[in-house]
């Protein structure tokens, strides 16, 4: 840990009363769908802990993951993350460069051997011997080996780093890979999303903090707390999809109503994720309520999926297989299942030429 | 059609079947603290599929009691007692006063209002310096 202070100390010295500190423990515990008893369990082990030092490291990334944490319209709670760890390194954050940053990160690694917490955001590039990206003359592949070496846990955040993202996406012409691809023998959470929820990522640190463990995963790694319902399961426009009430195009007058965007390729009912819940900046909105499908952006590989604007019922199968299988289901299918993929498939790419 | 400033989809009726469970759990939780006053408990409202109409059929059902407590933590708090003594209702906002969680305390007094014992003896030492110049 960086520093010898106990953070509750810490934080009283900086105006952070104890009141403050248990309204932030219950509102990670709502998050993190713990009982409400649990609070205060875990404002009292954030107390008597000391600053968690964390490492980020950013290789194929658009700096999104670090705008969804760090970016905030107005103060928030998600921002007392920032009091609980010590970021020692991060490109975007952190006010020394160069030579120095890289100082910063090797005496970071050296002052908490085996108890700092890496976190990733981007895929990382393999092809060539991952020439495609590199930092400070090392690529990216062998730093994050470096790095994890004796890390205490790994977390990957946002989809590129949990499960690839649009660099893997097809053709992939880096040779991308999830975190998960190279990290092993490692605690590793990942928390995709494109960008993955500030509350996922602030709510899985502070677990780690008041726990010393990860939350529950499900079989992807992702916390169950955030990503353990569908879009559909908590969406609100559930109620037309049950009376079958969808619009058919973005301005026609069922989308205007607020009807079910399903067959406008809403890809809310496999896609696992908070945002019907929680909601973004600052609980406002999330894309289906802004009149939007879902696109699906915290599942593997869902640039891939056909085309946002596919409905689900036309194949969710990546573009480059869906056209064989169908061209071949006349021997595999049978006639009939081709015909019909053949004359959804020109549907779909009529609608969307149009 | 101005779309902007369309009223939302209308939804179904409050699910009135939730806002009766809760009040059973609510109404077995408060027997509970009737019977051990150390009891401290909530029902986190964010956990439930509530929508605008169940929550305010929820509310006007608890009603209001004699205690509204307003607290500035990092955005504000709002306690406010209901009709039925022991039960609060607590609604944490931010600071653009957005709403971030709701919960429904079961107890004597929620656990925010009452004093830290660590910041009482900070606030002891504090006052003793200066009054001591």
């Amino acid at each position: 840990m960086t520093d010898s202070q106990p953070l509750g100390e810490m934080l009283r010295e900086r105006g952070v009363s104890r009141r403050a500190f248990l309204k932030y423990a219950s509102y990670m515990a709502s998050l993190m769908a713990l009982p409400p008893a649990a609070a205060a369990t875990m404002a009292q082990s954030m107390a008597q802990a000391r600053r968690q030092s964390v490492i980020w490291l950013s290789f194929q990334e658009c700096t999104g993951c670090t705008e969804s944490l760090a970016r905030s319209f107005s103060p928030s709670l998600e921002e007392m993350i920032f009091d609980l760890i010590s970021l020692d390194y991060h490109h975007t954050l952190q006010a020394v460069s160069g030579e120095a940053a890289e100082q910063a990160r090797r005496q970071a690694m050296r002052d908490h051997k085996g108890k700092y917490i890496v976190i990733v955001d981007g895929s990382v590039p393999t092809a060539g011997g991952g020439v495609y990206s590199a930092i400070a003359g090392q690529s990216n592949v062998a730093m994050l080996a470096e790095t994890v070496e004796h890390a205490a846990a790994v977390i990957a955040v946002g989809t590129c780093a949990a499960f690839g993202g649009l660099p893997e996406a097809d053709p992939n012409p880096t040779g991308a890979v999830p975190v998960s691809k190279l990290v092993m023998g490692k605690p590793l959470i990942n928390i995709p999303g494109c960008p993955p929820m500030p509350q996922a990522m602030a709510g899985t640190l502070v677990h780690l903090l008041s726990f010393g463990k990860p939350p529950e995963l499900d079989a992807l790694l992702r916390p169950l707390a955030f990503f353990g319902e569908t879009i559909h399961d908590r969406c609100y426009r559930r109620q037309f999809y049950k009376r079958g009430l969808f619009a058919k195009s973005f301005d026609d007058a069922g989308a205007r109503k607020g009807w079910c965007l399903y067959e406008l390729g809403c890809k809310g009912p496999v896609t696992y994720n908070a945002c019907a819940s929680l909601k973004w900046n600052g609980g406002v909105s999330f894309p289906i309520q802004s009149g939007h499908g879902c696109i699906g952006c915290s599942e593997p590989r869902f640039w891939d999926r056909g085309g946002l604007y596919k409905a689900l019922p036309t194949g969710t199968g990546e573009r480059r297989r869906v056209v064989p299988i169908a061209a071949a289901g006349g021997a595999a299918l049978g006639v009939a299942a081709a015909a019909l993929a053949r004359g959804r498939l020109a549907a779909a790419a009529s609608k969307e030429a149009k | 059609m101005d779309t902007l400033n369309a009223p939302p989809p209308r939804c179904d009726p409050p699910d009135a079947g939730l806002v009766e469970a809760v009040l059973q759990e609510l109404a077995v939780m408060l027997e509970a603290l009737a019977g051990d006053e150390q009891f401290n408990d909530a029902i986190d409202l964010h956990s439930l599929p509530l929508d605008d109409g169940a929550r305010e059929q929820l509310r006007q059902r608890l009603g209001r009691g004699e205690i509204e407590a307003r607290l500035e933590l990092a955005g504000l708090t709002y306690i406010v007692e209901t009709a039925y003594a022991g039960l609060w209702w607590v609604r944490h906002a931010d600071a653009d006063e957005h709403t971030v969680f709701e919960q429904i305390v079961v107890a004597r007094v929620p656990p925010l209002l009452p004093a830290h014992g660590a910041d009482i003896a900070a606030a002891a030492r504090r006052l003793g310096a200066e009054l001591s110049g």
